[in-house]
């Protein structure tokens, strides 16, 4: 194991970024659970509403800064560079490729679904934009999993 | 130009090069800037690294890229 000084101490470091990353998943699930007892509750009322649109917001920029990484302005260089590095870019495309296409299976099989059950367009957005994302950020989750030991 | 065959792939000597060094694969990481996964994943054959990388690896392992990256048939 290799150790180095943090000048900056108080922040975060790429380190610590991905390993957040890597244990926060297990949130995503609850909150996507939680948020949909909210969003489909149409007799809800305005603020019940606006918690779900809360909901929807934070995971989704979670999962953005899962698959995008968002700008950490506070990083130093070094640290920005080794969060987006070339594993990091690789593992996002290929994560993308994974929700893109979980994009077009569920939209396909909403379509043959229709015929025999009615729909609720809310419900449809909800299943295919979650059903895309939690699979892109499951597979990202899964080709940056905790790397073996040195030399293994 | 011979087209790439599909059971062509990238071999390297990055891990035996490395403990010649006495570098451990994080610190050889923070001498090229990536994380200790793009290292572990170069080293084990996972991962194509770009020309940039390839030749920031063979920088700092102090060899050139040949020495360090060829193509295994």
């Amino acid at each position: 194991m290799s150790y180095r000084e943090l000048p900056d101490f108080d922040r975060p470091t790429a380190e610590s970024v991905r390993r957040t990353r890597r244990t926060s998943i297990w949130i995503i699930p609850l909150v996507i659970l939680q948020q949909s007892t909210l969003i489909f509750r149409h007799d809800g009322d305005k603020f019940s509403q606006l918690v779900g649109a809360i909901c929807w917001t934070v995971l989704t920029i979670a999962e953005l800064w899962w698959l995008l990484g968002l700008p950490f302005k506070w990083m130093s260089e070094r640290d920005q560079a080794i969060l987006n590095d070339e594993w990091s870019r690789s593992a996002s495309g290929d994560a993308a490729r994974w929700g893109i296409a979980t994009a077009a299976l569920s939209g396909c099989a909403m379509m043959i679904a229709r015929i025999w059950v009615r729909l609720d367009a809310g419900i449809a957005i909800y299943a295919l934009v979650n059903s895309a994302l939690i699979v892109a950020v499951a597979r990202f989750w899964w080709l940056d999993r905790d790397e073996s030991d040195e030399d293994e | 130009m011979n087209p790439t065959k599909m059971s062509e792939r990238l071999a390297n000597r990055l891990k035996e090069r490395r403990t010649e060094l006495g570098l451990t694969q994080g610190q050889l990481a923070d001498m090229c800037l990536v994380s200790r996964k793009t290292v572990n994943t170069v080293e084990n054959g996972v991962f194509v690294p770009s020309t940039l990388l390839a030749l920031k690896l063979a920088d700092a392992l102090q060899v050139s890229v040949e020495q360090l990256f060829w193509i295994d048939r």
